[in-house]
Parts: structure tokens; sequence; C-alpha cells
């Protein structure tokens, strides 16, 4: 994430536009980056004067300093020096203790103590320091072409730092981004959707919006969930399509800052399929089982009753699409907390929504609410138990 | 009715009747969850309200028992001086809310914990810095806490005594807001600016006490006061020297540039006010941060900036300023010393030059403590510093400080003399101050040192 002196953006009408590097800025990075492999060995200090004196004025400016701030990642650097700084430094200040016109016979004395030249003293005294440790090769090349790509994920990162409010429009993934920012106490409220839900396809998916505040921002705009809504950006490159909507508080101003499928971010590492085990049986004993019915695993999230409902799969009739069933699987439970859920369904005519319940692990000793709509489970959701609600003949 | 701690704000969860929801302290419907919500510092009055209108209400936040585990050893609290134990008789009337303003040396800290023991509940100290952490971390275990808990530099554990840094408790006050019953915030003036001051609006804390060396400017005091309270108790430097803080002597040494350096320096000079005059006049509305704003934007604004950059290093350890040292570090080699620099770079040169251990930034925290250790047995005789030791890092007593360079004014002065002022017997502290004829130290100097004056008594 880029500090602020170091976001790249142009405040334009309200518009918060970010400033990609791309193509024409290869050639710019590429010298950066071999600036940095001539001082691989040599002190990080002469380098930062280096880089001073290549630090270009105007636009490029900038672009440069974020870019010298992410290949600080890349090259780290290593103390060398024939003692150990740290007790030099207790000797040779102990030493001159009470002694402050004797220099010269201090050192000397010292470099005599550690069987050293007093070269060696003065020359290892603050080796330590970051400005006096040595470049060291990074672990692998650096591309001009992903260094860009990171440098943009940082700013926009470094730009939604400071916002107070996120609005995203997502196709595909969804469901991932919005867990991500659920775990990190974000609010998430369905701004607006676009349901097709109940069409005969069954593989089309609906374009969820939602916002994204938290439980503080009610009372006043504050930067305190920037952190939360800057750990989105990552994610997005997953999704099919998305939108982002960002309003930023910066210095220089305030304004929106939008994202789309198709800029140039990083992306994080694949996300991975399956939440668990326990997921991944189920639709491999379910595909088995029932030839007659298409499974999707992970479809969009949707809003019924003021909240948003995360189905862990979407369960569609081969013959008769009409006929589809979500399936959420439920970890730990109370039956106060089921029979809220449940009642929150029933108010939104949600008809079609299977819970799949661990009888092992409900928060008390508490018997499960009496429900056609609710499959109990041990160690595993059995297919022919979700089979004999949807399908019962 | 519920009231419920969220992530750092109450819910009003349950039966509310609308009109009287609307009328309770700082509550507003949250549409997101459909749900009566205010912000947690909110929570004592808002308990009070309903319990005034005969609200049935369930309190899911505090358990009504929570004390603080006996202190084995039996302690009741430090032995406080006079003026210690009036701060915290002011803080007590003041319905527990306030921010007791004591010059640095005068035992901040004593107060703090004295104030949780005598309410003896959960309690968590915020903090500026790791280092200050640190030290109130051992103030506390020498004050009988068994084992204090800790927010910051990378640990956290949440134990019913608890230190957090600013920085953590800014980011972890959704999760920490609903265990403690006292906030006692260190050097509380950095709060009030609306940066971070959501770390205390997001705590449900009725009891606040807030500690600092110098009171905040009058905005500032005006959120404060909604945040943690009014100011009840406040001495300055000059009503405690003599009698509580070591008696003390300034002496401005007066610094001459060599020629070469001097028509370096005026060269330096022209050339920014050339553009900054340019800038400023007849703009009364004009400001620094909008001159940097404009000037960065053309090759001669930034040459402008450049040299004002050089001519100020220039006078960071100038020739005059080296004699002087040399010559300060002779007259008192046997005295505990620190050296005040403006940056890292100086504190570095005169450690070179006169080999004198510094205490910056980039000094891990061991050999930190392991130098302020030994300066304590007086193994050690001086240190240089830039920063690190402005703000409330426990220096042993030293007789003498040399003030090489300053660049952030009023308060930090305040916080660099206060490092001289712990009293000791006999002891008369002196503060050098090397300052560099005909430049813009002198005004520097000048206002520096106008928050070390007296304030009116404080009655009590």
């Amino acid at each position: 994430m880029l500090p602020g002196r170091l976001l790249l953006f142009e405040l334009r009408d309200g518009a918060v536009l970010p400033g990609f590097l791309g193509r024409a800025d290869e050639p710019g990075l590429r010298r950066l980056i071999e600036l940095h492999d001539r001082h691989v060995g040599r002190r990080r200090r002469e380098l930062d004067e280096a880089l001073l004196d290549e630090r270009p004025a105007g636009r490029g400016r900038r672009a440069f300093l974020a870019a010298t701030q992410l290949l600080r990642q890349d090259y780290r650097a290593s103390k060398d020096a024939p003692l150990k700084p740290a007790e030099v430094r207790r000797e040779l200040f102990t030493a001159a203790a009470g002694r402050p016109e004797q220099r010269a016979a201090v050192v000397a004395e010292v470099a005599r103590h550690l069987g050293a030249s007093t070269g060696d003293v003065l020359g290892s005294l603050f080796a330590d320091l970051p400005g006096e440790r040595r470049l060291l090769e990074p672990e692998r090349p650096v591309a001009p072409t992903e260094l860009a790509l990171r440098v943009n994920l940082a700013n926009v990162q470094g730009l939604i730092y400071r916002a107070t409010e996120v609005r995203l429009a997502l196709e595909g993934n969804a469901r991932r981004v919005i867990q991500h920012a659920r775990t990190r106490g974000l609010i998430c409220t369905v701004a607006h959707r676009h349901d097709r839900a109940g069409t005969a396809s069954a593989v089309s998916e609906p374009l969820t919006v939602v916002r994204l505040s938290g439980p503080f921002s009610l009372f006043r705009r504050t930067l305190l969930y920037g952190r939360a809504l800057a750990g989105l950006v990552p994610q997005l490159g997953w999704c099919r399509r998305y939108r982002l909507r960002a309003f930023c508080v910066l210095q220089q101003g305030e304004g929106t800052l939008e994202l789309r499928t198709g800029d140039p971010l990083l992306p994080a590492p694949e996300p991975p399929r399956f939440d668990s085990r326990l997921e991944e049986r189920f639709a491999r004993e379910f595909e088995r089982a029932a030839p007659d019915w298409e499974l999707l695993r992970e479809p969009e999230p949707f809003e019924a009753g003021g909240a948003l409902v995360y189905p862990d799969f979407l369960l569609v009739n081969r013959h008769d699409p009409a006929r589809r069933w979500y399936l959420e699987i439920v970890g730990f439970w109370t039956r106060d907390y089921l029979v809220k859920k449940l009642e929150r369904y029933r108010a939104a005519r949600l008809r079609n929504l299977l819970l799949a319940i661990d009888s092992e692990r409900g928060c008390s000793e508490e018997e499960l609410p009496a429900d056609a709509r609710l499959v109990p489970f041990r160690r595993r959701v059995r297919a022919e138990d979700v089979l004999a609600v949807i399908d019962p003949a | 009715m519920e009231l419920i701690f969220h992530r750092g704000t109450l819910l009003l969860q349950g039966e509310l009747p609308a009109d009287l929801a609307e009328t309770l302290p700082g509550v507003l419907w949250d549409p997101r969850v459909r749900c009566h919500r205010a912000p947690a510092r909110r929570y004592p009055e808002i308990a009070a309200a309903l319990t005034r209108r005969g609200v049935r209400f369930v309190d899911r936040i505090r358990p009504a028992d929570r004390t603080l585990p006996d202190d084995p050893a039996g302690r009741s609290g430090p032995r406080l001086r006079p003026y210690q134990e009036a701060a915290l008789l002011r803080w007590t009337l003041a319905g527990r809310r306030g921010l007791v303003v004591l010059p640095t040396g005068a035992g901040k800290t004593h107060v703090g914990i004295a104030a949780m023991r005598h309410l003896n509940r959960p309690t968590l100290f915020l903090v500026p810095t790791r280092v200050l952490m640190e030290q109130w971390l051992v103030r506390l275990r020498e004050a009988g806490v068994d084992e204090p808990g800790c927010y910051g530099d990378g640990r956290r554990e949440l134990k019913p005594v608890t230190v957090s840094t600013f920085e953590s408790g800014y980011r972890w006050m959704e999760r920490l807001g609903d265990r403690f019953d006292l906030l006692v915030v260190d050097e509380v003036h950095h709060f009030g600016g609306g940066a971070r001051d959501e770390a205390l609006e997001m705590s449900v804390a009725p009891a606040r006490l807030g500690l600092t060396a110098t009171p905040p400017s009058d905005e500032a005091a005006s959120r404060l006061r909604s945040l943690v309270g009014p100011t009840v108790y406040e001495l300055a430097v000059s009503d405690l020297a003599g009698r509580f803080l070591a008696p003390f002597e300034r002496r401005r040494i007066r610094v001459r540039l060599t020629p070469a350096e001097r028509y370096r320096y005026d060269a330096r000079m022209a050339t920014f006010r050339a553009v900054s005059r340019a800038f400023f006049s007849g703009r009364s509305d004009a400001t620094w941060p909008m001159f940097v704003a404009v000037a960065s934007r053309t090759e001669e604004g930034r040459r402008a900036l450049r040299a004002l950059r050089e001519a100020r290093t220039l006078l960071c350890w100038p020739e005059g300023k080296r004699r002087a040292v040399a010559t300060l570090l002779q007259r008192h080699r046997d005295e505990r010393t620190l050296v005040f620099t403006t940056d890292n770079r100086t504190a570095y040169a005169i450690a070179r030059a006169h080999l004198l251990m510094p205490i910056t930034c980039d000094i891990g925290r061991k050999e930190r403590d392991d130098v302020l250790a030994r300066f304590r047995t007086g193994e050690l005789r001086a240190i240089v510093s830039s920063r690190v030791l402005n703000e409330g890092v426990d220096v042993p007593d030293a007789q003498v400080g040399i003030v090489v360079g300053g660049a952030m004014g009023r308060r930090e002065h305040v916080q660099r003399v206060g490092r001289l002022l712990r009293p000791a017997p006999m002891k008369r502290a002196i503060v050098y101050e090397l300052v560099v004829e005909d430049s813009s130290e002198v005004r520097r100097s000048d206002q520096r040192n106008l928050g070390l004056a007296a304030r009116p008594p404080v009655a009590v």
C-alpha cells in the first residue's frame, strides 16, 4: 500500500483518476531495476544517493518514488562489517566516557582490545544502520511489467485506504469478496440487484451490487475501515466482472475512485475452490447420486429479509429448470439463531432454501426446531437426505 | 431491549419506541442492520437515560462486578506527592473524567496508576509510542500488576490491565472497546485533532484520565472535553521547579557561522526568499502548505525549497556548534549529559566525532534499554539523540542538556527540558541552547522557550 505522499492520481471534477503505469512506463521501470541491480553488493546509502540524482522532476516523480518503494521489498540489505557493530558501540562509547578530548587514544585502545585495526573499529561502528547495509540480490529477477502491476495495486490500495465507503458491483466470485469483507468487520448491504434467479438457465448469474461500510461509519465519515476495504482489491481480479466505486478523502481533496474489470492491477493468488472438504465431498456424492440434478457451487449471494444469504450450492433440475433449490451448510448454531433465520426466510417468501445443520455442533443441548427445510447431518451431508426433500418422488 | 457492544459501537436491539430512541444521546437508526446504534463512548449516558425513564433493558456490555485481581503485596497504589494527590482528587470530583496537566518529571505515571488502583476496575493505558509502552509495562509491574497485557509492537495480549500504543488502539478498539472501565491516555494532546479520535470514541469506558505536559490548543481542548473531559488540574515547570522538580538554569550560547558558512547560508536563504516573498506578499490567507504545493510545481520553486533545506541542514551542525559541543562536553565530563539534535544525521556525526552513544529510531530496543541502564549507573556519561528521547522515555536523572538544534518547536522543547528536571539532592540542572546568530534559529529559540513559563496557580 503506498503512503499518501506517493499516491498517483488526479483529482478532476470530483473524480479520483488513478495514474496507472503501463507499457509506456516500462523502459523507465527497467532502468530503475537495472540501477538497483548495479548496486547489489554496495551500501544502501549509495543507492539512495544515486536514486536522488536519477529522480525525475514533474509528472514522473511520484511513479519513480512509488516503484522505488516497492523495490525495497525485492532488494533487501544486510550488514557487512568485520566486527559486531553493537559490540563495538558498547566498547567504544563506554571507554570514551569521561574522556572527551582523548578520541584517538580511545579508538586505538578499543581496537587493541578487540584485536582489530582502528579502521575496522570505526568502519563497523554503525555498519548495521539501514543506510550502511549492503544490498542483496533479489530472490527472483524483477520484471518491469509485473512491477507496473504491483505499483498500480499498491496505488489504488493506498487510495482506498483513505476511503469512507465502497460500492461494488460483482459478477462471479461475489461470494468470496463479500465473505472476505465480512470477516474484516465490514457491513455489506445490498444496494441494488439484477436478479435473474428463477429464469430458465441455471448457468446465468446475477450481478450483485453491495455497499460496504463499517459499524462506525453511521456517525461520521471515518477512515477506520480503509485498511479492510483496501484488502478487498486483490480479490476483485477473480471476478468475471466488477465495478468498484470508492469515496476517498485525500489531502488534496475528496472524490470518487472508480475501478473496473480489466484495470491493470496485480490480482491475489488464485482462490481455493472450496471452503472445506465437507462441501467437496457432498458435491462429489450428489453428482453421482442425482443424475437428474445439476449442482452449481458457490452461487452468487442474494438478499432475503434485509440480509444477505450465502448458499453453498444451487441445485437445478435438468428437466424442469424452474425447480431449483439453494443449499446452505450451517456449522455452529443455536436454536434461537435457526428460528430467526427461518423466520426471516419465511418473511422473504424464500421457500426453496435448505439448511444442512451439523447436529454435533449445536452450542447447547437444544432441540432442532421442526422444519422440513432443515437437513441434520453428522460428519457428512448425505446426498440422499437432500434428495428426500427436493425430489420426494 | 438489549444493549450490545458491536465493534466500537452500541446496538440497541429489540423493542425500543422510536420517539424514545431519538432522544437518547448519540443514538441513530442504522438502516443497514435495521437497528438503533450509538458510538460506544455514549454508553454511560445511554444506560443512565434508559434507567431514568424506567426502560427495562439487558445490559450485555458490563458485567457489574468486574474488578481487578488483588495485588498480592496488598499495595494500594503508589505514594503520591501533595500535588499528585490534589490532581487525583480533582479528577475524582470531576466525575472521573478529565485532563491532568503536569510537567515532565512531575510523575504523571504515578497519577495514572493511582487512578487505576483507586477505581479498581479493568484499565486500558493508551500511550503514543512503543518505547513508552515498554516503560508503562515496567512501571505497572513495579506497582504490583502481575501480568499487564499489551497491544502494540506486534504483540496482542488482553489482560484486565493492558497497555496499548495509540496505533494499535486505533486498529483494535473494535475488539477492546467493551473490556475496560477506565482509559488512561498518556500524552493526551495527540488527540482532539480528529485523526485518530475514533480510538477514544469506540470505547465504553465511563472513567477517563488524560495526562500531558502541554495543554492542548483551544480547538483540540473542546474536542478532548467530549472525548476525555475538561482540564481538571494544571501545573507548569516553573510551578514545581526547586521543590518537586530540580531547579534549572538556561544558557543560550550564540554561535557564529564561519565566513564560508555565512556566505553559503545567506546565498541559500536569498534564493529561497526571492520565491517565498513573491508568493506571500499581499496574501494574508496564504499558508506554508499552500506555498509548498505551489512551489513544487515549478523548477524555480523546487530550487527555492531545496535552498531552504540546505540552509537548514547547514544550521544543524556548523563549525561553531562543533567547537561549542566539544567545549561543553569537556566542561561537564563527569556529569550526565543529554545532547539533542535536529536530525539523526547530526546525532551520528556527533556520535562519531565525540564518541557519544546515539539513541535513534535505528537502534534496537534491547540495545537502547542497555544503554539507558548504563547511563543510569554512570558507566556512560553522555547520550546524543534527535527525537527518540523527546517524549516520555524515562531517562534517568541527567544534569546537563545541550540542545544543538530542534525542529519541532515549543512542545518538543518542554519535553526535552523536562528530561533534566527529575529532582535529586543538591541538583541544579543546566540547559545549554546553541543558537546560530543572525539566522532563523534565533526566532525559533525564542518561541520554544515560551512553553516553559509559569501558569497562574490552581487552587485546590
